[in-house]
């Protein structure tokens, strides 16, 4: 054997070496896979937990029929979250207040910056409306007092102002907050205040244990080479790259 | 599990169609679960350290009380080599996310000598924790920790009489931990691999200490220690982005898959209303539509069954789906027939049932995967109050969950666009999840066993992770 031939052995076998993984093949994992319990009673309660924290009431309900799963929540109460979800997505900010009001009135006395939020966005409503007058006279009275206690308060409002500034709000660099988007970040702020309010978690669990997946299998991969699952959509387990 | 394990010649003629694979045997081994208590808890069968180790400990340096869970010094210290150290009868535990345990110096003697710390299995039973290789002690007199030979270094404060004193293992990332009077002091890396005893040491005149390994309460606030352990693991794995709306997705895929025909019309309702509307790209090819069929068929059937009413869904069955039922020797009949049985044993009506069980579950006896079940069932009838019985699993709703997903099961194997047969035991939920479980689990036991192992169960209520 040439000297060439062993130096590309004794390289290719130090780097073996240092990558050395444990190798799963398909079938050892399949059989690993097989030993899983996973009860069925807990992946409804998974599913009940998505569609009662994401406000699907009535699939909720009919869930609860079919499957048998008790929802971890007062039903009734979705219903209610839903409607003030609703209001903000629309764009009917005052009624959304009103309704958190009459939900549970500590949800925004003890959460300034959601209640600022709401303001912002009714603010943001206004000059969508072309209510330059009304919009003015809000943002004094209302918003810049607490603009003074805040000093990102401020700043987020002095952003919102600006979009008066610019009659095509096409070219105005702050045009994103009369994005849809920006109604649903607050539509969801308040929802994430009124689930804590009722000691509920305010996100699902199934997103979390997904992500959590991809964590594990992250951490997995610096040890073994073993069948992932990298399409989470469609649960395909993948032959491990070796 | 899924194979056919009556292969032998005496019962393989009656089992001709299903020889190669009854897709339904799989949840006949699933009904069976309900027997004992839930999965059990792989991390329950880890002994902790209880007392200490009167055996192998220093002898004549120290006095072990009777309860074998304080120790004093009694002997006059001349070198190095007469300290009276002494082991917990256990290893710490490591399939968890923390091991940890207490000392209370009651006296400090003459020097106050006294030293907490881990230690390996052949430490040598008169030296301090950390003077020797694999072993870590933190130290009273003067506070620091050592760790080796010649190795230490400065950790955090001095300790003396009326001092509690603790050590623990963090596993998750891998460090020794050690509190003084409910106050974390410092940490340090472990790199030591085996097990690790839980030691401590007195080494001059009086010293007297008490070690806490659990019997009572710690003065460090444990729980919260480890919720925050949790909460920073947490953190680090909600920065990781999913692709839109894949939940969303995956519960729709699973009110398909086990047929919530009702949920699942519902939900699409809903998302077609809320703003913006969810948008779910197309489950593309075979996969898809593998799961919509039937749809309503299987949703009736699972219906009838959650309400008890088998004969009609027999009946129902032979009439859209004669093939599986047309073997009576088939894991679905069988599930179905004790069903039977239990629903006649649920409304009392006994006689009725004696005599359904002589014609249909007699012939199960003595056939390997079918015997416990049928023995489990029959032994219904032995109890006056038969859901208080060890076999009352049976009466309960998640036994009629089984037969009904074992239905749906059999008929989503009948669709003649099938690819794989195995994918209709499982909802991609499941199949995410088995992974994720499967994935902690060899994480772990590629790291000497130390850690918390995923459990679905924990998770839901709220409590432990990865």
């Amino acid at each position: 054997m040439s000297l060439f031939w062993i130096v590309i052995r004794q390289l290719a076998e130090s780097e073996a070496m240092a990558t050395s993984k444990k190798v799963i093949t398909r079938e050892e994992w399949e059989k690993k896979l097989n030993d899983v319990k996973i009860r069925k009673e807990d992946m409804n309660k998974l599913v009940m937990n998505f569609l009662v924290t994401e406000g699907y009431v009535e699939a909720a309900e009919k869930f609860r029929m079919e499957s048998g799963t008790e929802p971890d929540i007062d039903l009734a109460t979705i219903t209610d979250r839903m409607a003030v979800k609703k209001a903000v997505q629309s764009g009917n900010v005052e009624d959304a207040i009103e309704k958190v009001n009459d939900l549970n009135p500590e949800i925004l006395d003890t959460n300034p910056q959601l209640f600022f939020h709401l303001q912002q966005q009714r603010l943001i409503e206004l000059i969508r409306n072309g209510k330059v007058e009304e919009a003015l006279e809000f943002a004094q009275e209302e918003l810049a007092p607490r603009g003074e206690e805040n000093q990102s308060f401020l700043e987020e409002l002095e952003r919102t102002v600006a979009l008066l500034a610019f009659e095509d709000v096409s070219n105005c660099p702050v045009g994103e907050l009369l994005d849809i988007s920006q109604r649903l970040k607050t539509a969801s702020e308040v929802n994430a205040a009124i689930l804590t309010s009722q000691s509920h978690e305010k996100d699902p669990k199934l997103p979390s244990l997904l992500k959590m997946l991809l964590w594990a299998q992250n951490q997995l991969d610096e040890k073994a080479a073993y069948p992932r699952i990298t399409d989470i959509p469609t649960a395909t387990l993948e032959d491990p790259a070796v | 599990m899924m194979t056919d394990t009556n292969g032998n010649s005496s019962s393989s003629n009656n089992h001709h169609h299903h020889n190669q694979q009854d897709l339904s045997l799989y949840f006949l081994e699933l009904s069976r679960h309900g027997s004992s208590q839930g999965p059990c808890d792989m991390d329950e069968d880890e002994e902790a350290p209880t007392e200490l180790n009167t055996i192998n400990s220093s002898g004549g340096f120290l006095v072990v009380s009777q309860d074998k869970l304080s120790i004093k010094y009694t002997s006059v210290d001349l070198h190095g080599h007469d300290v009276g150290v002494i082991q917990a009868n256990k290893p710490a535990p490591r399939k968890r996310l923390v091991y940890y345990f207490e000392i209370y110096v009651k006296d400090a003697g003459t020097k106050g000598h006294v030293a907490i710390g881990f230690t390996s299995k052949g430490f040598k039973m008169r030296r301090q924790p950390g003077w020797e290789p694999n072993s870590y002690g933190y130290h009273g007199d003067d506070g620091l920790l050592y760790r080796g030979p010649g190795k230490s270094e400065t950790f955090g404060p001095t300790f003396t009489s009326g001092d509690t004193v603790g050590g623990g293992i963090n596993y998750a990332t891998q460090e020794f931990f050690f509190t003084k009077n409910a106050q974390v002091v410092g940490t340090v890396s472990k790199d030591l691999k085996g097990p690790l005893f839980p030691t401590l040491a007195v080494h001059s005149q009086n010293e007297e200490v008490h070690v806490n390994f659990g019997q009572k309460p710690f003065a460090f606030d444990l729980k919260e220690f480890e919720a925050q352990e949790r909460m920073k693991q947490q953190l680090k794995i909600e920065e990781i982005t999913l692709p839109a709306n894949v939940s969303y997705g995956i519960v729709r895929s699973y009110l398909l898959h086990y047929g919530y025909e009702d949920t699942l019309n519902s939900f699409d309702m809903a998302s077609r209303s809320t703003v913006p509307p969810v948008y779910i790209p197309q489950e593309n090819g075979v996969d898809g539509q593998e799961i919509t069929y039937a749809l309503s068929h299987r949703k009736t059937l699972r219906q009838l069954i959650r309400n008890g009413e088998i004969d009609t869904a027999f009946n129902k069955l032979r009439e859209w789906y004669p093939q599986i039922v047309e073997d009576n020797t088939s894991a679905t009949c069988f599930l179905l027939h004790c069903q039977k049985f239990i629903e006649l044993v649920r409304v009392g009506a006994l006689e009725e049932a004696v005599k359904y069980g002589r014609i249909e579950l007699a012939t199960f006896f003595r056939l390997p995967s079918f015997e416990a079940l049928v023995q489990d069932c029959v032994a219904l009838l032995a109890y006056e109050q038969p859901q208080e019985s060890s076999v009352g699993y049976l009466l309960q709703d998640s036994q009629r969950e089984v037969v009904a997903d074992t239905v749906n099961a059999m008929i989503l194997s009948t669709n003649p666009n099938l690819k794989d047969s195995k994918n209709c035991l499982h909802s991609y939920l499941e199949r995410l999840l088995r992974q994720l479980t499967a994935c902690c689990l060899e994480k772990r036991s590629l790291s000497g066993d130390q850690g918390e192992a995923f459990q679905l169960q924990s998770a839901l209520s709220g409590g432990k992770n990865c």
